[in-house]
């Protein structure tokens, strides 16, 4: 297991290295202009000694493989630069939000693979019925749905309409200090939202996996041994049914990332993924770089743990064949 | 189990189960006409309603959805159901016209590795894996802030992170019929390599290439409007399905919810309706394997 | 006399077919199993022999119909509910030994996991220590060695797995044992392992056991009494000792599956076994049979163990 991940680490590197180039390959095509990121609107009015000693500080002058190379060899150092528009080093600033972000990810995580499964569980043990066609249908439909615009209805129900879940942030607005009662109240909503743009998938794959599994012989014999209708469900058609959902659940990052970085627009949560988008909107691009490649390897790792997963739980599987 | 009784007083059947009649093509049907409903709104009721879309009229701001204004208006009185049949419309040519970049890219690189094989298609792949290491809305951020807003850097980040699926599919495609006697015997018989591509692979590889084609769309619309609704997409003016959703966030929070609800299901329906459709389609050109959804 | 522990009066399975075919799998069978006896169901793939075991445990699809009578003690299997066949008759009136015996345990778990969920649910035996217990005990009772237990089916032999099979079976005590092919897969020394380890069953245990096959060899070791099936049909039951010695089988195909066996006659019969969706009107075999006359384009009637116009009467042999 451990030569398996030492070898997936391995081939992460090359594709982080690719990543990052092609980033800053872009960067290069586009029409982004560090000077002017930098320093702002001061730029319009500064005199051309500064925009010089500016342009040699930033080596904008520099090929962009030499200020790729530059910017790689202090990232494995772990400076990530400074962000142009916060004023302070991307690692800082990375680190002050990572946690909120994972706490975020985390919970919504939990519940859509928690619910997921009971949802398919229902509805896979009888294929075509009433339950499975309304879960089914609601799972396509969830799907297909924006998770902003879900996150905005959610925010117009629980917090306007019914008023008993707050409409953002982290705290509420008049207190001083986190405390757990305040963060648990605020994020239900962007930690369900986020779960329920989650939750199709799991349950969809689920189903599948259950009803399947009710139609092949290892059900059937359980059957004939007499075991309970419930017995039979949960511990034969689930335990093998799950198998290609747990294989998979790692290769479901970049979804997460994706609603993460929506659902703290709309409800400004202090994570990453707001900051990405402040980021973008500003065009500050040492910060942009840091949350790409940090998002590249979170998916990298996620794809290492579902392998790590299917080695664990399949026993016809071995570690030194994958 | 229940009983049936025969004609003759031969034996009474007893049912083991009930076999429920696939509901698939009433599906199909469903998903059939709500494309072809879609398809007229959007390149019909412009034309014949005459009304003018960008019309303000402030008096008539925000009002809920009644008989005169079935989907409401909007914070500057402009009627919410025209808005949403012209923001679909831009929505469906932003998709549409990077899902088509897209699988023209993943055609080409799709074809060039599976056609060439060896060091080539393992490079190939290797880039394939690498850009889906990257989250799509990620790089589509990067890619829009670098390039700043607009149409094309909207299209070029949409179709630059959806190419992946189809050059897998046309790759695999291309080394099946790579393996078929008739290409061979066209070699052999003296058939440029180039001639071969172009008249035999290029037009057995078309269907899957116009399938994925088709099931990208509403992912692409999907990806526009989240990046629309950021800031980081299309114009404003141009009012696209997310730029409405992102404008109607001042009213949400004073209470007024169809500025929202309704841009938001005008992406839900033809999303349902594409993929139901397309996916009917795809279990007609290729054989059926158990384990795989279409997600 | 006593009564058989298991009866079959006139049992028929179809299945419907979406293009509105039916298929007749299973045609009027008639047969009963007493206690301490063994009754070999005998014929060629495909002619119905596993669905007729499924049929008696319920464990036929939902395209699946069934008509007439198969009576356990007070239960009628037929026209018992899913209820009373999970909660009372599955494991605890008839134990199956199915086919392909690693293919009917879930992968993914232990086989020691498996006997222990099986002997909670069938015996009351309650708590840790108790259970593990039982479960080596009734592993050991169908001599699978306790080293395997922690094994995960697929490692298993086909002679482990066979043996993993009889275990779960015997749990619940039941007094009939369905063996479906039982024999497939193994080599010689194992497949008459296998079969005295079935008749110690019958034998020790004064159980009934049906055996479903189609080695004639391994039927001729442990079988009492012999049920030939041909295209759904039970088509004669005989005594084995006059089916195998003398005076032989009594049906033209038995006569013919007896002589295709490489240590008697060895020629096969000539032709192939009928679709069991485009049956003839008459006897099935007719088409096959070197005994066929024009009477057998019709059915013939069932009489003393016996479907046949034509059949190989003690007469003919004296001749």
């Amino acid at each position: 297991m451990a030569r398996l991940a030492g070898r997936r680490l391995l081939f992460a590197a090359p594709i982080l290295l690719v990543v990052t180039f092609g980033v800053f390959a872009i960067a290069a095509a586009s029409p982004f202009d560090p000077v002017k990121a930098y320093a702002g609107t001061a730029a319009l009015g500064a005199d051309a000694e500064t925009l010089e000693r500016l342009r040699d500080n930033l080596g904008v002058d520099q090929p962009f493989t030499s200020r790729w190379w530059h910017w790689l060899t202090s990232a494995v150092t772990g400076d990530f630069g400074q962000s142009s528009v916060l004023r302070q080093p991307v690692a800082e600033v990375i680190g002050e939000r990572l946690v909120w972000s994972s706490l975020l990810c985390a919970v919504a995580f939990l519940v859509a693979v928690l619910t997921g499964t009971v949802l398919g569980v229902l509805a896979g043990r009888r294929p075509g019925s009433l339950l499975d066609r309304v879960v089914t249908s609601a799972a396509y439909s969830l799907e297909a749905a924006p998770v902003f615009w879900l996150a905005l209805l959610a925010v117009w129900l629980f917090a306007l309409q019914l008023g008993v879940l707050p409409a953002g942030g982290l705290t509420d607005t008049a207190s001083e200090q986190v405390t757990f009662r305040q963060v648990a109240s605020h994020i239900v909503l962007p930690a369900g939202v986020l779960a329920v743009s989650q939750l199709p998938w799991f349950t969809l794959y689920v189903r599948q996996g259950v009803s399947d599994a009710l139609a092949e012989d290892p059900v059937r014999g359980a059957r004939a041994r007499g075991l309970s209708e419930s017995t039979v469900l949960l511990g034969h058609a689930l335990r093998s049914g799950l198998l290609p959902v747990l294989t998979l659940v790692g290769s479901r990052v970049p979804e997460l990332i994706t609603g993460a970085l929506l659902v703290e627009s709309v409800f400004s949560w202090p994570g990453i993924a707001a900051a990405t988008v402040e980021a973008a909107t500003a065009v500050d691009f040492p910060l942009l770089a840091a949350l790409t490649t940090l998002a590249t390897a979170a998916v990298l790792l996620g794809n290492l743990l579902a392998d790590l997963l299917y080695g664990l739980f399949d026993p016809r599987v071995k570690f030194s064949d994958m | 189990m229940t009983c049936e009784p025969t004609a003759t007083s031969g034996p009474v059947w007893r049912s083991y189960g009930v076999s429920r009649r696939s509901t698939r093509t009433v599906r199909v049907r469903i998903s059939a006409a709500l494309v072809a409903a879609t398809v007229l709104a959007v390149f019909l009721v412009p034309p014949l309603v005459q009304l003018d879309q960008q019309a303000v009229d402030l008096s008539s701001k925000l009002l809920s959805p009644s008989w005169s204004h079935p989907f409401g208006t909007d914070d500057l009185g402009r009627d919410l159901f025209l808005r949403c049949v012209y923001g679909l419309r831009v929505s469906l040519l932003v998709g549409a016209a990077a899902a088509l970049t897209a699988t023209v890219i993943g055609t080409a690189i799709g074809a060039i590795a599976g056609a060439l094989g060896g060091r080539a298609d393992r490079a190939l792949m290797r880039l394939v894996d690498t850009f889906s290491s990257v989250p799509h809305l990620l790089l589509g951020i990067f890619i829009v802030a670098m390039f700043r807003a607009g149409v094309w850097p909207v299209i070029v980040s949409v179709a630059l992170t959806h190419w992946l699926s189809t050059a897998r599919i046309v790759r695999a495609e291309v080394l099946s019929l790579r393996a078929r006697p008739y290409i061979d015997a066209a070699i052999s018989g003296g058939a440029s390599r180039w001639r071969v591509a172009v008249r035999h692979l290029l037009p057995a590889v078309l269907p899957q290439a116009a399938l994925a084609a088709v099931l990208m769309v509403p992912h692409a619309m999907w990806h526009e409007s989240a990046l629309s609704f950021l800031g980081l997409g299309l114009p404003t003016h141009l009012a696209s399905l997310g730029n409405l959703i992102q404008g109607a966030r001042g009213s949400l929070l004073a209470g007024q919810w169809w500025p929202t609800l309704f841009p938001g299901l005008f992406i839900i329906v033809p999303t349902l309706a594409i993929a139901g459709l397309a996916g009917a389609w795809r279990e007609r050109i290729n054989p059926r394997r158990r384990s795989e959804l279409m997600l | 006399m006593t009564a058989p522990v298991l009866s079959v009066r006139g049992l028929s399975v179809r299945f419907l077919m979406p293009s509105g075919r039916r298929i007749a799998a299973v045609t009027d069978a008639h047969f009963d199993v007493a206690a301490g006896e063994c009754l070999a169901l005998v014929g060629e793939s495909g002619c119905g022999k596993s669905v007729l075991a499924s049929a008696l445990l319920g464990l036929l699809p939902a395209n699946a119909q069934a008509a007439g009578g198969a009576y356990l003690g007070d239960v009628d299997l037929l026209a018992a509910d899913e209820r009373t066949l999970a909660r009372t008759v599955r494991g605890r009136l008839i134990g199956l030994i199915p086919q392909s015996p690693a293919a009917h345990l879930t992968p993914v778990r232990t086989v020691r996991s498996q006997l222990e969920e099986t002997v909670v649910a069938l015996t009351g035996t309650r708590g840790r220590a108790a259970v593990r217990q039982a479960a080596e005990a009734a592993a050991e009772r169908a001599a699978f060695p306790a080293g395997h237990l922690d094994h995960h089916p697929h490692e298993l032999s086909g002679g482990l797995a066979q043996r993993a099979a009889t275990a779960l079976a015997l749990i619940g005590n039941a007094p009939l044992l369905l063996a479906d092919e039982p024999t497939t897969g193994l080599d010689r020394d194992l497949v008459h392992h296998t079969v005295d380890e079935l008749r110690r069953q019958v034998d020790v245990g004064r159980r009934a056991l049906l055996v479903i096959t189609h080695d004639l060899a391994a039927a001729e070791r442990i079988a009492d009494r012999m049920a030939v099936m041909y295209a759904g049909r039970i088509v004669e039951i005989s005594d084995a000792t006059a089916f195998f010695g003398l005076p032989g089988p009594r049906h033209p195909y038995s006569r013919g599956l007896l002589g295709a066996l490489p240590e008697r006659d060895f020629i096969p019969i000539p032709g192939m076994p009928p679709e069991l969706g485009d049956l003839p009107d008459g006897c099935a075999f007719a088409p096959r049979c070197e005994r066929a006359t024009p009477t057998c384009t019709t059915l013939p009637a069932a009489a003393a163990g016996l479907v046949c116009h034509h059949p190989h009467v003690t007469e003919d042999l004296r001749a």
